[in-house]
């Protein structure tokens, strides 16, 4: 594919995204307001408590985030608001919801980082030798156990990790320190758990599509052909079969990059105690925090998108057959 | 390679996570043996010293602001109520132990003014004073202001020739004000002085009249303003995560006296956790230092050396709902009706197969540590000899239902001749209210009630069974809209819990008067409504009286059941067992301040 191409391709690609977040997000504001809820419902167990009249506590907070405003009105301070680069004050956390991004994307993104390298890398490997070393004991061992990786639900593997290896062993601590630097082995020690946890299913996955995948190509005459003029089998392996075979298992990751953003990740988050954007969203949608749900909202679409577009600028890098013109 | 090795230790994580865990004596950081049974704080005979950090795991949510006043949520209260302290608390016996305040609260004669006077040590972090203008500020000019709309301003507000009108706060001096009333309410000072906190006003006032600006304050929402007024300063609250404060040195009650070098932690963190089963194996693992524990999980947690774990009874109580709404099945606007089903539910079957042994029966809305309980005269419907299903078949015939046995079973009969079949409420995912809900199915059934039970969200449950309106009217929904409103779908029973405030029971109007704001089943009885405004006039302000009015009300509530009492749960608390200066009862916090680490 031409440079030229490419790059057509990616702004119009990105003019679209930019099309679709908004229509998402504006059908989102639109259904969080016409839905049966209201930040003040979640006050009533603490207003029985106090013994309050809950009308007149509901009505205070709804007058005080002017959510007892006409709703065009709302969306339309909402949507300026948002091109001026303010995007809303959340009120069940008590911040710019953009400082409550900006302080929590990080644990989310790290642990979906590591998870995806981790399942990734082993996921494939472990799918390659398999499918290499077809009905070998290894390889039924592999398909044994990916088979038990894709059905162990994540919260039941993490509570069992942490019994194990933190209360049993004590070998790492029972919850994630947001204290750690970023950058330091504490902090990679601190996530070995939770990743293991959320990555787990994933590899298992990946062990399973690269063996299918690789399999299939095995049988290919290109590769008979490689083999039949000599060349050495990791080559083989390597520049016929594996760049081939990667194509489905890459669109998967991506697809699970996209669904373990919107959800994959909360399980994890739950049971570490991890604040990432996982439980921020989660809170936010119980607490009807309508400034938070909708920013996280515009940016799931956008990773979304974003990532749908890395994968297709990817193909073009696997296989130069491809073109978007 | 790696791979298998790394599933082969997830295998055995597996196979061990299956087998119950042994008490993990090796992880302990405990150095003082547990006693079988809890200490006081008296057995502690280590001197306090300065040391380590406090972890109270919470699987609760998290706090929605540190700027109190915007707060509606518990959480909130509590995060700032470490680092400013209220006039005044209690003690587990109930008794009024002072804080910001100097001496007891004066009433005067006519029991409409209250006197307060403040220590004069207390000072905001820029050194100036407390003055009682900053408390009269706090009121005035944020809790009873329009642009604020603190959501708890009626414990300010009395009814005066049928006007809602706000207390009057007037500064006496720098250390003293009053409160002027215009009507009596013997429980005021419970219901609201107590509890107040004051904002600088000298900080506050630059935000006044702006509701945004005010709640975006910097200084309010990391409270750097709190000065020597609690014994923690904020340090960082991480949302979803944790909230630390760390220790204060100038704490006003810790610098003379029997409190002398309080607090002794030198951080108090509130961790949160997601599961509450996270949070036991953190306490378990020795990662923090309290929690709560499941009722399921206290004999484990009892039997390790280094947790001692505290039981202790709660404000809260379970209840059945009644629709006595036009949408609820008529018979339960009969009394006797009512009688004979809490005749039919074991509160004892409650206790044990429930809250697993974990509760006391309730008969009516007073708890039992509170000082205006009383059991003399209280019916006990579904409690020993009063549990009695085949009384409450003959109570049920007698109101005019028959039980015909239809393929065998019993099928209680309507007025209209089909076979009773009740609609009965709950919310998902708490496992109490599920095994609350299939127990009173249960029970109900064997009297030849059908029950059908519908799981609804919360907020569902809110807007269509709770919150009524009067049909055919341009009404908005409210949670009591009169006797002749009614909720958008029909039910018969909802499991519900409730609170009463033990030392001020009389917020409960709200739950049992006739026009009470959380009274959304209809119950209505004027003898009821009587008391209820009896138990707030001048001749209640003698206790003597008031115990007689809240006796009368728990005998006439337990015999007329407006709802089903079933038990008030009893809560448990597992610290590691080098915690020092507990002590356990009701409100087992109310001295953290003096809680310590012993040392070896």
């Amino acid at each position: 594919m031409r440079r030229g191409e490419l790059q057509g391709y990616v702004l119009k690609r990105l003019l679209y995204a930019v099309l679709i977040t908004f229509g998402v997000v504006t059908i989102t504001f639109i259904l969080l307001r016409l839905g049966p809820t209201s930040p003040a419902d979640k006050y009533l167990a603490n207003m029985s408590a106090r013994t309050q009249d809950p009308a007149q506590v509901a009505a205070a907070i709804e007058s005080r985030y002017g959510l007892d405003r006409p709703l065009w009105q709302q969306y339309g301070n909402y949507v300026a608001n948002l091109f001026r680069g303010n995007w809303g004050w959340s009120f069940s956390t008590s911040m710019p919801v953009m400082s409550l991004i900006k302080q929590h994307w990080i644990y989310s993104f790290q642990l979906i980082l590591l998870s995806l390298i981790f399942s990734a890398l082993l996921g494939i490997l472990i799918g390659l030798y398999s499918a290499v070393r077809q009905y070998t004991k290894l390889d039924y061992l592999a398909t044994f156990f990916s088979f038990i990786g894709i059905s162990v639900p994540n919260f039941w593997l993490g509570i069992m990790l942490i019994l194990l290896f933190s209360v049993q062993l004590g070998w790492f601590k029972t919850y994630y320190d947001t204290g750690l630097p970023i950058l330091s082995l504490a902090n990679l020690k601190a996530l070995v758990l939770p990743v293991i946890t959320l990555g787990t299913g994933m590899m298992a996955g990946y062990t399973r599509y690269t063996r299918a995948a690789v399999l299939d190509n095995l049988r290919l005459d290109v590769v008979k052909t490689a083999r039949a003029k000599g060349l050495p089998e990791s080559l083989v392996i390597g520049n016929h079969v594996l760049r081939n075979a990667i194509l489905p298992v890459i669109t998967i990751i991506m697809f699970d990059l996209s669904s373990v953003v919107f959800g994959g990740v909360y399980l994890t988050e739950v049971i570490f105690g991890i604040p990432g954007l996982g439980r921020i969203s989660f809170n936010a949608i119980f607490a009807s925090d309508y400034p938070v749900v909708t920013t996280i909202t515009l940016i799931g679409s956008l990773v979304v998108l974003l990532t749908n577009l890395a994968t297709d600028i990817v193909y073009t890098w696997f296989d130069p057959r491809i073109r978007y013109d | 390679m790696k791979f298998y090795v790394v599933f082969l230790i997830i295998l055995v994580a597996l196979v061990a996570g299956c087998t119950s865990p042994a008490p993990s004596s090796t992880l302990t950081t405990s150095s003082t043996p547990s006693p079988s049974a809890p200490s006081t704080s008296t057995a502690i005979t280590a001197t306090p010293q300065v040391s380590g950090d406090f972890i109270d795991g919470d699987s609760g949510g998290d706090a929605e602001t540190l700027n109190w006043i915007l707060a509606a949520d518990a959480a909130s209260f509590s995060y700032v109520g470490h680092t400013v302290d209220s006039l005044a608390t209690y003690d587990n016996n109930w008794n009024v132990v002072l804080r910001h305040m100097a001496r007891p609260v004066e009433i005067s004669k006519d029991d409409l003014t209250y006197t307060i006077t403040i220590r004069d040590d207390l000072e905001w972090s820029d050194g100036q004073k407390v003055t009682a203008g900053d408390y009269v500020y706090t009121l005035k000019n944020l809790m009873f202001s329009d642009w604020l709309n603190y959501p708890y301003r009626s414990d300010w507000q009395e009814t005066v020739n049928g006007e809602t009108v706000f207390v009057e706060p007037v500064v006496v001096n720098d250390t003293t004000f009053t409160i002027k009333r215009r009507t009596v309410d013997p429980e005021f000072a419970d219901n609201a002085i107590y509890g107040l906190t004051p904002y600088p006003e000298h900080i506050v006032i630059k935000y006044e009249g702006d509701a945004q600006a005010f709640t975006q304050a910097p200084e309010l929402n990391d409270l750097s303003f709190t000065g020597n007024l609690g014994p923690y300063r904020f340090q960082e609250w991480v949302r979803n995560d944790k909230f630390v404060a760390q220790r204060n040195p100038d704490f006003y009650l810790g610098q003379s006296g029997p409190d002398a070098g309080s607090p002794f932690f030198e951080h108090f963190e509130i961790k949160l956790f997601g599961t509450s089963t996270a949070m036991q194996a953190a306490l378990e693992a020795g990662d923090i230092t309290s929690a709560g524990i499941e009722p399921e999980d206290v004999a484990k947690f009892k039997s390790m050396p280094d947790i001692k774990v505290y039981t202790e009874p709660t404000s809260g109580y379970d209840i059945v709902v009644l629709n006595q709404r036009q949408n609820g099945w008529e018979g339960l606007r009969n009394k006797a009706v009512r009688q004979a089903l809490a005749m039919s539910i074991s509160k004892q079957e409650v206790i044990n197969s429930v809250r697993l042994g974990f509760a006391d029966p309730a008969f009516s809305f007073i708890p039992k540590p509170s000082p205006w309980y009383t059991d003399e005269g209280v019916s006990q419907f579904g409690f020993g000899s009063l549990y009695n299903k085949e009384e409450a078949k003959q109570i049920l015939a007698g109101a005019g239902y028959e039980i015909k046995t239809v393929e065998g079973k019993p099928a209680l009969q309507g007025r209209d001749g089909k076979p009773v079949k009740l609609t009965l409420v709950t919310t998902p995912g708490s496992s109490i209210s599920e095994n609350l809900a299939f127990l009173v199915k249960q029970e109900l059934t064997d009297i030849g009630i059908e029950v059908e039970i519908k799981e609804v969200p919360w907020a569902t449950l809110l807007r269509q069974y709770v919150m009524n309106k009067v049909p055919d009217q341009d009404q908005q929904p409210g949670y009591n809209n009169g006797p002749a409103a009614v909720s958008e779908q029909p039910w018969d029973l909802i499991i519900m819990a409730f609170n009463t405030n033990p030392v001020a029971p009389s917020g409960s109007r709200v739950f049992f008067t006739s026009d009470g704001g959380l009274n959304y089943w209809g119950y209505s009885n004027p003898a009821v409504d009587e008391r209820f405004i009896e138990v707030s006039t001048a001749a209640a302000i003698d206790p003597e009286v008031r115990k007689k009015i809240y006796s009368e009300l728990s005998r006439t509530i337990a015999d007329d059941l407006p709802v089903i009492f079933l038990t008030f749960p009893r809560g448990n608390s597992g610290f590691r067992s080098n915690v020092a200066g507990i002590d356990p009862g009701m409100r087992l916090s109310w001295n953290y301040h003096k809680w310590y680490f012993a040392q070896p």
